[in-house]
């Protein structure tokens, strides 16, 4: 749940970038930081292995800025997404209040992107979130590769997304679709945020 | 000192005056910060408890891969300062106490005062609140506004 100050009026949401290795999903937060302000973020922290792959996680808390009255900060995490850590995977996705899931266009890419969707919801599931309705969007990243390698955005939203939750397609590396993935992220957070505070 | 909420205050100022620990930071178990002291820019605050939660969190994981009972605190002796991430049971959840100290001070002493603390907190706890509406309808357009100005665009 978004952690709510009323005295401060400030909201503190948790933002997880999940799916498979390699997929990009540093590379956004990378490039989100890179272009936000440094007053309106704080420090990246990069866990990560000798060949720069993400150990634990990578972290980047957001300022959004005034929203309803609130002050509103996003807390951005990437989980390892090779196969071996799948227990701090699970541990990084605790308390997640939003899923960013980074699929890996290329076409033989297809079956880690299945098998990273199936442990998202398996780890969803053994933390008791209801699926269903719990604050979920796709990004197809790494649309800029050739069209021989790559399936398109609406091959990937058959094959991958159930639910019809948003998608995007993106080039995380130029920054393209990262904007409007952390949007579509973040309202969807919020708007769940209204509607149990508000039911 | 900045909480979260006002009721945190007295308990923890309690435990800054007993157990002389110079940086304290509360935070739940997902690495929300609830309260700190002795940090100086609040967005590192937030690199701390992402952190310490993960600490917290793995070494959990590890005693319930190895079958063993639940591992309690966590210390880290330093030359001069040392830390004390101490997880603890509250009505909302798991919270976690990242102490920092120097040796005007025992680990002992902090653990000590930090059960302490996590007594008082307790005691302090408010029952939970009726849900109220936080987000206005249309909160979209500020969003929005935000995330352009983020990204200049």
């Amino acid at each position: 749940m978004p952690l709510v100050n009323f005295t401060a009026r400030e909201i503190t949401c948790k933002l997880v970038y999940y799916g498979p290795g390699r997929s990009g999903k540093t590379t956004n937060l990378q490039y989100i930081h890179g272009r936000v302000p440094e007053s309106k973020r704080g420090r990246m922290v990069s866990l990560a292995t000798h060949g720069d792959r993400t150990l634990f996680f990578d972290f980047l808390p957001l300022d959004l800025g005034t929203i309803s009255g609130f002050t509103t900060r996003f807390q951005l995490y990437t989980v390892p997404g090779q196969v071996y850590y799948a227990a701090t995977r699970r541990l990084v996705l605790q308390g997640a209040d939003g899923v960013v899931m980074v699929a890996d266009s290329q076409a033989r890419r297809f079956d880690e992107n299945l098998e990273s969707l199936r442990d998202l919801q398996d780890n969803l599931i053994d933390q008791g979130v209801d699926i269903r309705t719990f604050p979920l969007v796709f990004q197809y990243n790494k649309q800029d590769l050739p069209p021989e390698l790559i399936l398109s955005p609406e091959a990937l939203d058959e094959s991958l997304n159930f639910r019809g939750v948003p998608s995007l397609p993106a080039d995380a590396l130029r920054g393209t679709g990262v904007f409007e993935t952390l949007r579509s992220a973040t309202a969807l957070v919020l708007q769940r945020l209204a509607q149990r505070s508000g039911s | 000192m900045r909480a979260i909420e006002p009721w945190v205050e007295a308990p923890l100022d309690a435990f800054l005056r007993e157990s002389s620990a110079r940086i304290v930071l509360l935070m739940t178990s997902s690495g929300q910060v609830v309260a700190q002291h002795g940090f100086t820019r609040s967005l590192d605050v937030m690199a701390a408890a992402a952190l310490g939660a993960g600490i917290i969190a793995s070494t959990a994981e590890i005693a319930r891969v190895m079958s063993l009972p639940t591992l309690g605190n966590v210390v880290h002796q330093g030359a001069g300062l040392s830390v004390l991430l101490a997880p603890f049971s509250m009505p909302a959840g798991t919270w976690v106490a990242l102490v920092v100290f120097g040796p005007e001070t025992t680990v002992g002493l902090v653990q000590l005062f930090c059960a302490g603390l996590a007594a008082d907190l307790t005691a302090a706890a408010p029952q939970p609140r009726p849900a109220a509406p936080i987000l206005a309808e249309q909160f979209e357009d500020e969003l929005n506004a935000s995330l352009r100005t983020l990204f200049g665009r």
